[in-house]
């Protein structure tokens, strides 16, 4: 399921869960040693063996081969790293249709098998991995230490190699000046509370990570389990501030200030459209304005500047890119 | 290379993440990046730390009495190279360096051994073979028409100068 067409569980304010199984070959030294013939033989290696599943329907796609505005729009939609944007020699990446799944081939590591889901689901999304590495770990000799567990080429991995998170849209709790005490709190469980930054230091569009930190010693299982009840917790703190900002008549007439700037602007940039949104979003949530939250993410991950030059096919100056994107949202919210 | 802040120490984090819709990379010491705000494990929303690894070891006496015999039989890494780099060669490696490897480890996860999914010992590995030089040119040209097609045309004569030098070779 497409993470950024549909709202999935607590969608008001869980925009995506992520989950990565990072797993390395014995055979070969880790990425950062190896060239691009080897790099390219890995790739072909993992096409062949998950081929070999009908229900899988994996494009295969080398990243040599795409425009440089296809490959930072994979990274806006969080199916591919910045860092795997960078360098895309002979690397290559295996993605489902629905962008759900997304392996990317010698990133970090030699293989890192993702999942997307829409919403608060990890588990669902820690299924979908676990069936895609014991398609693979059947066929190939993966790097596995018995103290250290899967050896990954950074030791921050190591152990379960997995990585989980959770995509939250916190604006009550930021205004509350709560996010502070909330990170220091879930740091002392083993998870990292990070706000999604731009250019400078502030959080935009009061986006945070939460994700699991700890690999070693711990099992996938209880990762996932901590992860999604800390999740929960602040889920119901972010509902119950919510409920109380409306309240606060000063919020409300930025939610739709925003939503009327949204309406009738002639330019907006992506900065732009992350806050103003992040103000809608509350008043969707809220039942103040009717619109389908899976509508908005859409809005706000499509309207990127490199995904809207990938779908134009041609590179827009930034006033075409901020011209466009008023005109699209005009027409989604009209 | 050198920091691009400071200009004055080696720059040994590496910021990879996407601005305005373009991939950039700034290269900072590790200093440079905490006071400018890069200490942000997740800043960009990926799950890569790497570089922030180095800083995990504060005991710099490790690398004391290190000689050249100290590499890694396979990859050749040194304990460091691993240290700068806040990457780990192989997985041999991990092997070769465990007791200087371990004190930082357990400083990152609190624990050192694992629990938790295992791999099937009775895996039968797929040995993985170079290609030959027809195969190889073969998936070069049709790596090249697919770049022709997507008016990638810089792409494609990189692509034609490999086939031609894979030719040359046979
Ligand atoms: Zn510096
Ligand atoms: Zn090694």
């Amino acid at each position: 399921m497409n993470w950024y067409k549909n709202k999935g569980n607590e969608g008001d304010i869980v925009l995506s869960t992520r989950v990565r199984l990072a797993r390395n070959l014995t055979e070969y030294p880790f990425p950062i040693r190896l060239d691009e013939a080897q790099r390219r033989d890995i790739g072909n290696t993992v096409k062949e063996i998950l081929d070999t599943d009908k229900t899988l329907k994996l494009n295969f796609i080398d990243m040599s081969s795409l425009s440089s505005a296809e490959t930072v729009s994979l990274a806006e939609k969080h199916l591919i790293s910045p860092e795997f944007a960078c360098d895309t020699l002979g690397r290559s990446l295996l993605l489902s249709d629905d962008e759900d799944i997304s392996i990317m081939i010698c990133e970090e590591d030699h293989i890192r098998i993702q999942t997307v889901y829409p919403g608060l689901s990890l588990e669902e999304a820690f299924e979908t991995a676990l069936k895609i590495d014991e398609i693979l770990e059947n066929k190939l000799s993966y790097a596995f230490d018995e103290n250290l567990g899967y050896l990954t080429q950074c030791p921050t991995n190591i152990g379960t190699a997995l990585r989980a998170s959770v995509m939250l849209h916190l604006p009550a709790l930021n205004k509350k000046g709560a996010m502070q005490r909330l990170s220091t709190t879930v740091a002392k469980l083993g998870l990292t509370l990070r706000g999604s930054y731009g250019e400078g230091s502030e959080v935009s569009g009061d986006i945070y990570q939460l994700s699991n930190q700890v690999t070693l010693g711990i099992s996938e299982e209880a990762a996932i389990k901590n992860l999604n009840s800390i999740a929960m917790q602040i889920i119901a703190q972010e509902k119950q501030a919510r409920a109380l900002l409306i309240k606060d008549e000063d919020y409300l007439d930025r939610i739709y200030r925003a939503y009327g700037i949204l309406k009738s602007a002639y330019k907006l940039t992506s900065k732009e459209l992350i806050n103003l949104i992040s103000y809608v979003r509350v008043g969707v949530s809220e039942g103040i304005l009717d619109i389908p939250a899976e509508k908005l993410r859409e809005l706000t991950v499509l309207l990127q500047p490199a995904t809207l030059n990938a779908h134009s096919g041609k590179i827009l100056t930034q006033t075409e890119r901020d011209i466009l994107r008023s005109q699209k949202v005009r027409e989604e919210l009209a | 290379m050198l920091c691009q802040n400071c200009k004055a120490n080696e720059a040994n984090t590496h910021i990879k993440r996407v601005i305005n819709g373009e991939a950039t990379q700034k290269h900072l010491c590790s200093s440079c990046a905490q006071s400018l705000g890069y200490d942000n494990f997740f800043s960009d929303f990926t799950f890569n730390l790497p570089s922030l690894f180095s800083s995990f070891f504060d005991d710099r006496n490790l690398l004391l009495g290190e000689t050249r015999a100290d590499r890694c039989e396979i990859c050749g890494c040194s304990f460091e190279d691993i240290i700068k780099s806040g990457n780990v060669g192989c997985s041999n490696c991990y092997k070769k360096f465990y007791s200087k490897l371990q004190p930082s480890i357990q400083r990152i996860h609190g624990k050192v051994k694992h629990s938790g999914k295992v791999p099937p010992k009775t895996a039968e590995p797929v040995v993985i073979k170079e290609k030959t030089a027809e195969e190889k040119i073969e998936d070069l040209q049709k790596e090249m028409a697919k770049a022709i097609e997507t008016q990638n045309f810089e792409r494609a004569a990189a692509i034609r100068d490999e086939i031609k030098q894979l030719k040359g070779e046979n």
